[in-house]
């Protein structure tokens, strides 16, 4: 069963290759959980203020967003809370303009607004291949792991 | 030859990185200031409705999405040669105040304000907004939330959507606003101002009150006498959305003005082999290098420059904190790069106050919002002053509005030359012979260029594991001779 208000975010810029995956799957989700009340789903560009403001008034977060580490190979589909990310200075859940997601939250709480707790946001990424030529497209290894992030967001959900 | 390296750099929007090059003595002798380059956009934009662009070129940057949103829908009226009604251009100018309100707020706390609140030597853990808040008082936190809330909320009522703005077509807007929404954005307007009113006041009290700071804005390295641009009205005045972009000398002599159209005939792009991203620079004065000076025609395009472009604000309260500017500073123009920050404060209540203008027009919430276009689509340009500089969209189309050919000069890519100027001149400032090169100090040659509020690629990057600040200096040889490191 699935906990009310779960927020699923597609997280990235759609018109930028694999950036855009994350809506790719979400939007996937959100076919298949179509009218389900529990579930609610966003399509974003956004990342530290800005994000944390879209989280408010909701327990549980999933962000689901294109990964550019250089330590997987390309579509390998890794996931981990916000409180296990190191220190992030850049990228959309920390929008190096602005602040980190993290520093953005603790900035949110302490001005009393409604907000997940970090442990409770939990990132699902798949690593890119390519973030820097505009295009639709996903590229081959990145599209071939939707199904498997996918189904990794369902377990997710289903367990809550 | 010594080689330092600030990759990438903190609190900014992408992947930039500095390379330091130092001499046998120690000191410096060039710096090279790397930007990547998103590829492909002009080759993605053709063969789709023009129409479809302003929608399209605000997927570009997650910073200032309403920026290209706005360019765009100008770009595709010229396009189609369509003057948009009254009401449609002030609910436009309406919309990109609140958005410039929210834009300017951010980079002032979040941006600025560590540099300045906190201090440059301040620890790295401390020199971010929750430092801020936690120096000036939690209650400003509070404001800067509230500010930002107000900004998405006229955004969506106008543009359809919080952050990326869909509403404005060719020849005007889908949409208009009722009575109660007009009530609504002027009352938040009103709050903009006074929140514009203080936030002026804690940079007065804290930076300029500070003696450390103001000499530090006054003083020699962080200053380039280049050309000033920026978009004025009729009366000379600074404005964001619509007008002529002023040129003004270092000296303060203006040497012309520009409509969308002639913008070809002053701005040309310098190549060089280090980088993949061009130096816009003037065409009429020519490209003479990384240097100063009347004769050289580097220019920078923010909001120091567009205070320098105009002759005056058009607002009561802008207007008497624009003068003030001035005389403190020692008079026009000022060439200080710090000072951007100041005059990004009195932008943000020109914004605020130019909000409420337009929310007070009785025909605001006329539903002549929009012109039919009836002629024959072919080529257009549309200006807008970003955030971050004059932005500049170019759109050929064939005679069924297809687009066939595209150009954009954004707002950052307009101060590239002046930014990698002011690296190097802070870097030969700040590092020299017996130098220990460490934190604060690489931070100091980072505020040369944050006072620019420079964006890369916004919002196209993906998430990265980590992302530290790596400073390797190499030795004669070229082997690594000392690391350090921050965020790591």
């Amino acid at each position: 069963m699935t906990e009310k208000g779960t927020l699923i975010i597609g997280l990235g810029n759609p018109i930028l290759g694999d950036d855009g995956v994350g809506w790719v799957i979400a939007q996937n989700l959100k076919t298949q959980f179509d009218g389900d009340s529990n579930l609610e789903f966003e399509f974003l560009s956004l990342g530290g203020l800005s994000l944390m403001e879209r989280l408010t008034g909701y327990q549980k977060v999933i962000l689901i967003d294109a990964l550019s580490s250089g330590k997987h190979p390309k579509g390998k589909v890794v996931s981990f809370p916000l409180n296990d990310v190191p220190d992030l200075t850049s990228g959309h859940t920390s929008s190096a303009h602005d602040t980190s997601l993290r520093n953005a939250l603790i900035l949110g709480r302490s001005m009393g607004i409604d907000l997940p707790k970090d442990e409770d946001v939990l990132i699902v990424a798949i690593e890119a291949e390519n973030v820097y030529d505009f295009s639709e497209e996903l590229s081959p290894m990145v599209a071939a792991a939707v199904p498997e992030a996918v189904n990794l967001v369902i377990d997710i959900i289903s367990m809550k | 030859m010594q080689r330092i390296t600030i990759d990438p750099i903190t609190r900014l929007e992408g992947h930039g990185k500095i390379e330091i090059f130092l001499n046998e003595d120690g000191d410096v002798a060039n710096t090279y200031f790397q930007i990547p380059e998103l590829r492909g956009f002009e080759r993605f934009c053709v063969g789709r409705p023009v129409e479809e662009l302003p929608l399209l070129t605000n997927r570009i940057c997650g910073v200032c999405p309403e920026a290209h949103h706005l360019a765009g829908a100008k770009a595709a009226d010229a396009v189609y040669h369509v003057d948009p009604p009254r009401t449609a251009k002030m609910l436009r100018e309406l919309l990109y105040s609140a958005f410039y309100c929210t834009d300017h707020t951010t980079h002032f706390y979040a941006l600025a304000g560590p540099d300045f609140i906190m201090g440059p030597d301040a620890p790295v853990a401390e020199r971010n907004i929750l430092g801020v808040i936690h120096k000036v008082g939690l209650e400003i936190g509070g404001k800067v939330i509230q500010m930002r809330k107000y900004g998405h909320s006229v955004v969506e009522m106008i543009g359809g959507r919080k952050v990326h703005p869909c509403t404005s077509i060719p020849g005007g807007l889908t949409k208009g606003i009722t009575e109660d929404q007009r009530k609504e954005i002027e009352t938040m307007g009103r709050w903009a101002v006074e929140f514009a009113q203080f936030s002026l006041k804690i940079f007065g009290d804290i930076v300029l009150g500070n003696k450390a700071y103001l000499d530090l804005i006054l003083g020699d390295i962080y200053t380039h006498k280049t050309y000033s641009i920026g978009t004025v009205d009729e009366n000379n005045h600074v404005n964001f959305y619509d007008g002529l972009v002023s040129v003004v000398a270092p000296d303060g002599e203006r040497i012309g003005k520009y409509g969308p159209n002639e913008y070809q005939e002053w701005i040309a792009e310098r190549a060089e082999p280090w980088t993949y991203l061009k130096f816009p620079y003037l065409k009429k004065v020519g490209w003479k290098g990384f240097v100063d000076g009347k004769d050289s025609g580097v220019y920078t395009a923010t909001p120091l420059s567009r205070l320098n472009a105009a002759d005056g604000m058009a607002t009561p309260l802008a207007q008497e904190e624009y003068d003030k500017f001035y005389s403190t500073l020692g008079g026009k123009p000022v060439h200080q790069r710090l000072a951007t920050h100041w005059a990004r404060l009195i932008e943000l209540l020109y914004a605020a106050e130019r909000w409420v203008e337009l929310a007070t027009d009785p025909e605001i919430t006329s539903t002549n919002f929009h012109t039919i276009p009836t002629e024959k689509p072919t080529e257009g340009v549309g200006i807008v002053e970003a955030p971050r500089g004059t932005l500049t969209h170019h759109y050929w189309t064939d005679d069924r509005g297809v687009v066939t050919k595209v150009n954009l000069i954004v707002g950052t890519t307009n101060n590239y030359a002046p930014m990698s100027m002011s690296i190097k001149k802070a870097a030969q400032s700040l590092i020299k012979k017996g130098t220990v090169v460490n934190e604060g100090l690489l931070n100091m040659v980072e505020m040369a260029f944050r006072a620019y509020d420079p964006c890369f690629g916004c919002a196209t990057h993906s998430l990265p594991g980590q992302m530290p600040l790596q400073v390797t200096i190499y030795d004669a040889k070229g082997n690594p001779q000392e690391v350090l490191k921050q965020f790591c």
